[in-house]
C-alpha cells in the first residue's frame, strides 16, 4: 500500500473534497457524502495516472486501439476502482470512522447504463482488459443523458421509466470543452467544378452540431495504466440561433437548440428495426464523425508531415457491430475530401485501418438505412458508398463474370421498392479484418450469413470468443471467493485468469469445499434480501438458485423454462411428487419497448410466480421469481449466487453469450444448448461440470430440411408437454384475466416456431432434473462448481484483446518500466 | 457587418471585421460581394483573420458570388484560422478558392500589390 492509500491519507482527502468541492462540513457525512466525497478522491488519483499512462504512449509511439461503439454498459465505478488500486479495504476503515458502511456508500451510485446488453457491456470489459494489458486502447462513444430505461413492474406488466444516470454521476467525467469539434449533417451536394475544371462535389447548405468529449478515466488492475473512454455529447453551435433570437421569436430558438442536443439525449432500447428512425442514424453519424476527428487529430498532432499513407500503422479502430459503420465512408471522406488524398490510397488506408466485429446471426437483425434518408442526412456520405459499392461491384463482377446473383447479394445497396443501405456489406467491404465472437459463430457467419464474402476473402474473416473481466465479474462481484481463491493460490489470476487452474486439486480438500459453498450461501443470503425488497418475495438460500438472466427475447427461451416452470408444478400439484430438492427459478432481464411478445413473457412469469407461491402444496418445493430491471448491479449480486445458469437459447442463434461467463467463473453449473461459447464453455470445464440438452445448430437445419418441424406431434406424443401446455391455456395462471396466456400454446404449437421450443423440451426437462439431483450431494456439487472457476480462465477478456492485438490490430503493450 | 474595404485596381480586399458569419449577416454578407461584382470587380480579397465561425450560409454567400463572377473573376481567401479552414476542407471549397496565407500573397496572387 503506497502512502496516499492509507486509511488516514484517504481520510484527508475526503475531509478536504467535503469542504473544497462540496462545500459542506467534513464532520459529519451522510453515505450520499462519502460517496460523492471518496469518488473525487479516486478521480484524482485517476487523472494522475491518465497523465503518466498518455506520456508513457507519446514516448513508445505506440499503435492505438480506437474501440468505437454506441453502447458501453460501465455499471457502478467506484467500488470496482476502488478494488483495482487496491483502495477498498482502508476505505471501508474510513466508512467505518465516520459510523457508516462502504456497501451503503456503494449503493449512493447510479449505474451507468450506456447499453442495452450483451454488446454494450463486452465494451466495458473490453476497456477494463486494455487498460490492464497496458494497450493504448480508448473506447469512443455517445455521453446520453439518459442511458437504458429503468424497468418497472405494475400488474406483472414492464413499465419503461427513465434513467437520468448522470443526475448522480458526475464525479465520473473530465469534461474536455477545449477539444470540442464540428459536425456538419443535413444539405446538399453541389455538382461544381474546381479551379482546375475536375469535378468538385461541394456539400452545401449543412447544419453544424458541436461535439463536446467526456471522458470516463478507465484504470488497468493495479493501477499503473489508466486509459479512458470518450464520450461525446451533443450541443447547438451557438446556444441560441442568433437570427431567430433576434427576430424576437425566443421560444422557437430554444427549440433549434433542443434540436441539436437531442442527438445525444437518449440510448436507443434494443431494437432490431432501427431503419427509417433518423434520430438514431444521426446518433451513429454523430459517433463516427466526432470519434473519427479526434483520431486523425491525434495523428496529425502526433506525427506532423509522416504522410497518410502511414496512418495505418498508427491507428486501429473497431466497430462494435454495425453500429458505427459509417467511418468507412466518413474516414474516405476525410482523406478524400479534406486531404487530397486520391481515391486509391484512401481506400488502401481505410481498409488497413478498420476492422468490423459481428455480433448476429440474424439476417433479419443486419442494419439497414433507406437510401433516401441517408441521401437527406448525409448527401456525401451517399456519394461515397454509392462510389464505394461500383468499384467493389467491378472487381467482383471481374472474378465472377455474369453472377449477378453473387452482384446482387454482396451489394452495399438493397435493391426493392424502398432502397436500402446494407451496413454490414459496408463494414465487411471497407474492413481489414470481420471477427465472430465465439467458434461457431465465426463458423456461421462464414457459411450461413456472408458465405460470397467469405469465398472472395476467406483471410479476412477470424474468430475471437468473446471474454469478461475478473476484476467486475470476480473481484468487485464475488470478493470473498476471491479471497478464497488468493488465500489458496495466491493473488496472481486476477490479472492472469488462467492461474485459476491451480485450484482445480482445492476441490479434493474437505475444508476449501466446505468454504466454496459457505461462501455462495452468503452470497444467496445477501441476493435473497435484495430479490425481497425487490418484489417483497421471500426464498430459500437453502434451495437451489436456478437463474436466467438476460435480455428477454424470443431466441433466448426463456418460454422454454417457463414451459418447464409449469410441467414441475403440475408435476408437484398434481402427481403428488417431490422434488429432491426446493428449486427457486429466478428471472430477470428487459424487454425492447416495442417488442410484444417479449413483454407478454415478462407476464406470464408473473402470473405463474403468482400462482405457484401463493399454492401452500409447492412450499419447500418451488418458487418463481421475476426480479426487475436487471442491470450490471444486478448481475454482480446474481453471478455469485447461483447453482444453475441458464443458457438455453436455441442452437445457432446466441452468437456467443457472455452472462454464460459470469456464471460460470462463480461456480455455477451451466444449464446449456450447444450455442454460442456455450459450446467453448463445456469443452474447457468438461462435459461432466456442465448439463448440456437440445439438439445442435446442425440437426435442426436438417429438420427443416427434412420436412420441417412439427410440434403438434410432440404434444401428441408427450403428456408432459401436453399438460402444461392445456393448463396454460386453461386460464389456471391467469383467473383475473380469462384467455390472456392462450397465445403460448398457439405459439408453441406452430410449425413456424423457429425457436424450436418443444423439440428441445424433454431433453430440457431431464437436465433440469439431473442438476435438481446433483445438487443435493454437496461434495459432488461443491466439486462441480469449484471446476468450472478452476477452468473459466481462458474467458477472461484480457485473452479476448491479447488476440485482438494479434490477430486483428497489429497492436503491442505498452507496460510501464519495472 | 463591419468590414474594412480597400480597393486596387480592379481588386477589392475585405477584412471581415466579425469572429463569426453565420446566418444572422449571410444576407448582408451576400449583397456586399454581390456589389462588388455589379461595380465590375474582376478580384475580391477576403481577409478572414478575425473569424473563427462560419456557417454554410456565409459559404453560400461566397459562392454565389464567385459563380456572379463568372470564368474571368476570382475570389482569394487569406489568413484562415484553422476552424475555418476544416471548414472549407469539408465542404471542398478550398479546391474552388484560392487560400493563401496573408494578404500580400492573396493580391500578389490576383496580380496586384497593395
Amino acid at each position: 500500500m503506497n502512502q496516499y492509500d492509507t486509511p488516514e491519507a484517504i481520510a484527508a482527502r475526503v475531509r478536504h473534497h467535503m469542504l473544497c468541492t462540496l462545500g459542506k462540513s467534513p464532520d459529519k457525512l451522510t453515505e450520499n457524502d462519502l460517496y460523492l466525497a471518496l469518488s473525487y478522491t479516486v478521480r484524482d488519483r485517476l487523472a494522475e495516472g491518465m497523465v503518466e499512462t498518455a506520456a508513457r504512449y507519446e514516448r513508445t509511439d505506440a499503435k492505438r486501439v480506437y474501440y468505437l461503439s454506441m453502447e458501453f454498459l460501465i455499471g457502478r465505478s467506484l467500488q470496482k476502482n476502488l478494488y483495482v488500486l487496491g483502495m477498498y479495504e482502508s476505505c471501508k476503515k474510513v466508512a467505518k470512522s465516520f459510523g457508516l458502511s462502504m456497501e451503503a456508500v456503494c449503493d449512493e451510485e447510479p449505474d451507468a447504463a450506456l447499453g442495452n446488453g450483451g454488446l454494450g457491456r463486452l465494451a466495458a470489459c473490453y476497456l477494463d482488459s486494455m487498460a490492464t494489458l497496458a494497450l493504448p486502447g480508448f473506447g469512443y462513444g455517445i455521453h446520453y443523458d439518459y442511458g437504458l430505461f429503468r424497468q418497472d413492474i405494475q400488474n406483472g406488466y414492464q413499465v419503461e421509466k427513465p434513467d437520468h444516470w448522470q443526475s448522480a454521476a458526475g464525479t465520473l467525467h473530465v469534461e474536455r470543452a477545449d477539444q470540442a469539434m464540428v459536425i456538419p449533417l443535413y444539405g446538399k451536394i453541389d455538382h461544381a467544378e474546381d479551379r482546375w475544371g475536375n469535378y468538385n462535389p461541394m456539400w452545401m447548405d449543412w447544419n453544424v452540431v458541436i461535439g463536446v468529449p467526456y471522458d470516463i478515466p478507465i484504470p488497468g488492475y493495479g493501477g499503473r495504466s489508466v486509459n479512458y473512454l470518450r464520450l461525446f455529447t451533443a450541443r447547438p453551435s451557438t446556444d441560441f440561433d442568433i437570427k431567430i433570437f433576434n427576430q424576437g421569436d425566443y421560444l422557437r430558438a430554444v427549440e433549434q437548440k433542443i434540436s441539436s442536443e437531442k442527438i445525444s439525449k437518449i440510448l436507443y432500447p434494443q431494437d432490431k428495426l432501427y431503419s427509417g428512425k433518423e434520430l438514431r442514424l444521426t446518433q451513429e453519424y454523430f459517433l463516427t464523425a466526432c470519434a473519427l476527428r479526434d483520431i486523425m487529430r491525434g495523428f496529425l498532432a502526433r506525427h506532423p508531415g509522416r504522410g497518410f499513407a502511414h496512418f495505418p500503422d498508427h491507428a486501429a479502430i473497431q466497430l462494435n457491430d454495425t453500429h458505427p459503420a459509417l467511418a468507412v465512408a466518413e474516414l474516405m471522406r476525410m482523406l478524400v475530401d479534406e486531404h487530397w488524398v486520391d481515391w486509391e490510397a484512401a481506400w488502401d488506408i481505410t481498409t488497413k485501418t478498420i476492422s468490423y466485429t459481428n455480433h448476429t446471426l440474424l439476417p433479419e437483425a443486419l442494419e439497414k438505412w433507406p437510401v433516401d434518408l441517408m441521401q437527406n442526412v448525409l448527401p456525401r456520405h451517399m456519394q461515397i458508398i454509392f462510389e464505394i459499392n461500383r468499384r467493389f461491384l467491378d472487381s467482383v463482377a471481374e472474378i465472377h463474370p455474369g453472377d449477378e446473383g453473387i452482384l446482387s447479394r454482396t451489394s452495399l445497396i438493397e435493391e426493392g421498392e424502398e432502397k436500402q443501405v446494407r451496413m454490414a456489406n459496408l463494414a465487411i467491404v471497407g474492413s481489414r479484418r470481420v471477427n465472430g465472437v465465439s467458434k461457431l459463430h465465426s463458423e456461421l457467419l462464414k457459411t450461413r450469413l456472408v458465405p460470397d464474402f467469405a469465398r472472395l476473402w476467406p483471410e479476412k474473416f477470424v474468430n475471437v470468443t468473446n471474454g469478461i473481466t475478473p476484476r467486475r465479474f470476480l473481484l468487485t462481484a464475488n470478493p470473498e471467493l476471491c479471497a478464497l481463491a488468493r488465500k489458496a493460490v495466491g493473488g496472481g489470476f486476477i490479472s492472469d485468469m488462467a492461474l485459476l487452474k491451480k485450484i482445480e486439486p482445492m476441490a479434493e480438500d474437505p475444508a476449501f469445499r466446505d468454504e466454496y459453498l459457505a461462501i455462495r450461501r452468503r452470497n444467496k443470503e445477501k441476493l435473497s434480501k435484495v430479490i425481497f425488497e425487490a418484489t417483497l418475495i421471500t426464498v430459500d438460500p437453502d434451495s437451489l438458485f436456478d437463474i436466467q438472466a438476460k435480455r428477454i427475447h424470443e431466441y433466448k427461451r426463456q418460454l422454454l423454462n417457463a414451459l418447464a416452470v409449469v410441467a414441475e408444478y403440475l408435476a408437484i400439484v398434481e402427481d403428488g411428487q417431490v422434488p429432491p430438492a426446493p428449486r427457486t427459478c429466478i428471472f430477470a432481464g428487459k424487454a425492447a419497448p416495442g417488442y410484444r411478445t417479449a413483454k407478454d413473457i415478462i407476464k406470464l412469469i408473473h402470473c405463474l410466480a403468482d400462482t405457484i407461491n401463493r399454492d401452500k402444496r409447492t412450499k419447500g418445493a418451488l418458487r418463481v421469481v421475476f426480479v426487475p430491471d436487471f442491470r450490471v448491479t444486478l448481475a454482480e449480486r446474481m453471478v455469485c449466487a447461483t447453482d444453475v445458469s441458464e443458457q438455453i437459447s436455441t442452437a445457432g442463434y446466441e452468437a456467443s453469450g457472455t452472462g454464460n461467463m459470469k456464471f460460470a467463473l462463480n461456480g455455477a453449473l451451466t444449464l446449456g444448448t450447444l450455442d454460442g461459447a456455450n459450446i467453448e464453455i463445456m469443452q474447457k470445464v468438461g462435459k461432466e461440470n456442465v448439463y448440456i440438452f437440445g439438439r445442435t445448430a446442425e440437426e435442426l437445419a436438417l429438420m427443416e430440411e427434412k420436412g420441417g418441424y412439427h410440434p403438434i406431434e410432440l404434444y401428441n406424443q408427450d403428456a408432459e408437454v401436453r399438460r402444461a401446455l392445456d393448463a396454460l391455456r386453461s386460464d389456471r395462471f391467469n383467473p383475473a384475466e380469462p384467455g390472456l396466456l392462450a397465445w403460448i400454446s398457439h405459439y408453441l404449437l406452430s410449425d413456424h416456431d423457429k425457436y424450436f421450443h418443444l423439440a428441445d423440451f424433454p431433453d430440457y426437462r431431464e437436465a433440469r432434473f439431473a442438476s435438481l439431483k446433483d445438487f443435493t450431494d454437496k461434495v459432488t456439487w461443491a466439486k462441480k462448481g469449484i471446476m468450472n472457476t478452476a477452468r473459466m480462465g481462458y474467458f477472461s477478456s484480457d485473452r479476448s484483446i491479447l488476440q485482438y492485438a494479434e490477430r486483428i490490430w497489429g497492436a503491442t503493450l505498452v507496460p510501464p518500466e519495472g | 457587418m463591419r468590414v474594412e474595404r480597400t480597393d486596387k485596381d480592379n481588386v477589392s480586399v475585405l477584412v471581415i471585421m466579425e469572429k463569426t458569419l453565420d446566418a444572422s449577416m449571410s444576407a448582408d454578407f451576400k449583397a456586399m460581394l454581390h456589389g462588388l461584382v455589379h461595380d465590375g470587380k474582376r478580384g475580391i480579397v477576403l481577409d478572414l483573420a478575425h473569424v473563427t465561425f462560419m456557417d454554410s450560409s456565409a459559404l453560400g454567400a461566397m459562392v454565389s458570388a464567385l459563380k456572379a463572377m463568372g470564368s474571368q473573376g476570382e475570389i482569394a481567401l487569406c489568413s484562415v484560422r484553422e476552424p475555418i479552414a476544416n471548414i472549407l476542407a469539408l465542404t471542398r471549397l478550398d479546391r474552388v478558392f484560392k487560400v493563401l496565407p496573408d494578404r500580400d500573397a492573396a493580391c500578389n496572387e490576383l496580380g496586384v500589390e497593395l
